[in-house]
């Protein structure tokens, strides 16, 4: 890319001003009926940071964003954005939003709708610079209501970057869309966070939150079960995966080794969980001649994910 | 807002099958009214022909101007009202593109409707009168695009269009856009000259005869676009 991004250059000011909190939510509940979608959540999202809300279906992560933009009542708490009610932070221009349920025009040229809503911002990026980002260029001129369902999602995408927003945030932004339009997508997230651009995205990928964000949100049940960045969510799950085969032995003197919380036997494949691995290992050749196939495994997001919430699927 | 304002109407020009229907049907009338029954005494013939040809452009136009509510009510029912609230366009600016979009884009309406009077109906008026007919007939339609607002954001999908058609025929007739209100009984014809489209209607029946509207037309007018853009102000918060 030889794009100089030059007219989304943000002024020093703003760049420094990185502690600012640009999204808010303060001890938010919300009941549908009986049911309680969000149990008492805090979230502040720092200016400058980029943010997965990670979940299940029917975790809340739409009712939380949609109550942090004030989009939605909430039963109980605050929301605020920049420090200014919803409402206002949305009227000021200062967020781009892409919303799961959000309609188009279908009657309308991609171009033209593009066009209008950019034209609402105070200082909105140039709408050729919008339709490349957002990939959407090569049918600028067809109306909406002709295009596949990826290719909407891509214009709702449009519709979020058009105003050069300061916080954007999207509701799983890929829904529907596929390997290459995804990458497209995430290009294009990064290059704004590079530039100290606040970013919130909700998703149950959890590949998306792991390559993408810097802190992920990890919500169950309406309750936020882990925050932090994304390596302190995995390490909470606990350790390290050593694998390896070995002849025989028993649990109880892999459990003595250094190190060793955990240990599980699958087949002839022994796994230990431990907190220092490099301890276990030392110890492990010293004290067994016949392990072989040794490998040791980080957790990754998903195992944190499965432990955190119980596995849940509601 | 102007951004939305202009796509606003871009897309009312852009609509074939609402020009149609809403020129189509009032020229359809508007022959059928003059040409084929017989509706006044022969000698009548002539000021019938002008007189219902501004009537049958009223309506069309405020057809035309009450149908943006199934627009909204469309759009709603798609989810661009929620696109919209996340945008920085503020409540007042979408009513305005409503109201100005849907009130340009009735001027075609009234344009083919007048054009049949002057070529098919054989009405002849002093030329002065035909861009002040077109100019008093389109500010007559204002109060029923705000009412149109208003209904969009009551009514979701196809009930608002249904509510609307009633709405419309009952105003028009009221209003004695099809048959005058002179052939109401009493207390039909006084319920008649203070509802909308009577009014909207003696602008232009008043300009055949080179008269002012009327301080009452003006009134009850300015009266109907506050109470209708009020209620679809109202509406539209209430809807978001």
């Amino acid at each position: 890319m030889t794009d100089s991004r030059h007219y989304s250059r943000i002024p020093l000011s703003t760049r420094l001003n990185g502690m600012g909190i640009a999204l808010e939510v303060e001890a938010v509940s919300k009941r549908y009926g009986g049911t309680v979608a969000l149990d008492g959540v805090d979230l502040k999202v720092k200016e400058g940071q980029t943010v997965a809300v990670l979940g299940p279906n029917g975790a809340g992560k739409t009712t939380m964003l949609s109550i942090a933009l004030g989009l939605l009542a909430p039963g109980a708490g605050t929301a605020r954005v920049f420090g200014l009610p919803p409402a206002d932070a949305l009227r000021s221009g200062a967020v781009g939003v892409l919303l799961q349920d959000a309609g188009l025009l279908e009657d309308v040229p991609v171009g033209e709708l593009v066009s209008a809503v950019a034209g609402m911002y105070p200082a909105p990026m140039p709408v050729e610079r919008v339709l490349r980002a957002a990939g959407v260029a090569e049918f600028a001129g067809r109306r909406v209501g002709r295009l596949s369902g990826g290719q909407q999602q891509r214009v709702r995408f449009a519709l979020a970057l058009a105003g050069d927003p300061r916080l954007l945030v999207l509701d799983e932004p890929t829904v529907g869309l596929d390997v290459d339009s995804r990458r497209a997508l995430w290009q294009e997230v990064r290059a704004r966070t590079a530039e100290g651009r606040t970013v919130v995205f909700a998703t149950h990928y959890l590949t998306e939150a792991d390559d993408y964000a810097d802190r992920v949100v990890l919500l169950a049940g309406g309750k936020i079960v882990a925050d932090g960045p994304v390596e302190a969510v995995k390490a909470l799950v606990g350790g390290t995966e050593v694998r390896f085969v070995t002849g025989g032995a028993d649990v109880s003197a892999f459990e003595a080794l250094p190190g060793v919380r955990q240990v599980h036997i699958e087949g002839r494949t022994v796994v230990l969980r431990t907190g220092d691995s490099d301890a276990t290992l030392r110890a492990l050749f010293a004290k067994f001649d016949d392990v072989r196939d040794v490998r040791t495994v980080s957790p990754d997001l998903e195992s944190a994910f499965v432990s955190l919430t119980g596995g849940q699927e509601r | 807002m102007r951004s939305y304002l202009r796509l606003e109407l871009r897309r009312a020009f852009r609509n074939p099958a609402g020009l149609i229907l809403l020129t189509g049907f009032p020229v359809a009338l508007y022959l059928l009214w003059t040409k084929v029954l017989n509706v006044v005494p022969q000698n009548q013939q002539g000021d019938f022909a002008a007189f219902s040809m501004v009537s049958m452009a009223t309506y069309g136009s405020l057809g035309g101007a009450l149908f943006i509510g199934g627009a909204i009510a469309l759009e709603r029912s798609k989810g661009w009202a929620r696109q919209l609230a996340v945008t920085p366009l503020p409540a007042s600016g979408y009513v305005v593109a409503k109201l100005v979009s849907g009130v340009a884009g009735v001027l075609p309406s009234i344009v083919v409707v007048l054009a049949a009077g002057a070529l098919l109906g054989g009405v002849r008026l002093p030329l002065w009168t035909w861009p002040a007919l077109v100019a008093l007939i389109w500010v007559g339609v204002v109060p029923f695009a705000a009412l149109g607002i208003a209904f969009g954001y009551t009514l979701k999908g196809q009930a608002a269009n249904l509510a609307m058609m009633g709405v419309y025929f009952v105003l028009s007739v009221l209003g004695g856009l099809w048959l005058p209100v002179q052939v109401m009984p009493e207390p039909m014809r006084v319920l008649a000259e203070y509802s909308p489209a009577y009014q909207a209607g003696s602008l232009g029946w008043r300009a055949l005869d080179g008269q002012w509207p009327t301080g009452t037309a003006v009134g009850v007018l300015a009266a109907w676009t506050l109470l209708f853009a009020a209620l679809a102000v109202w509406r539209y918060r209430r809807a978001l």
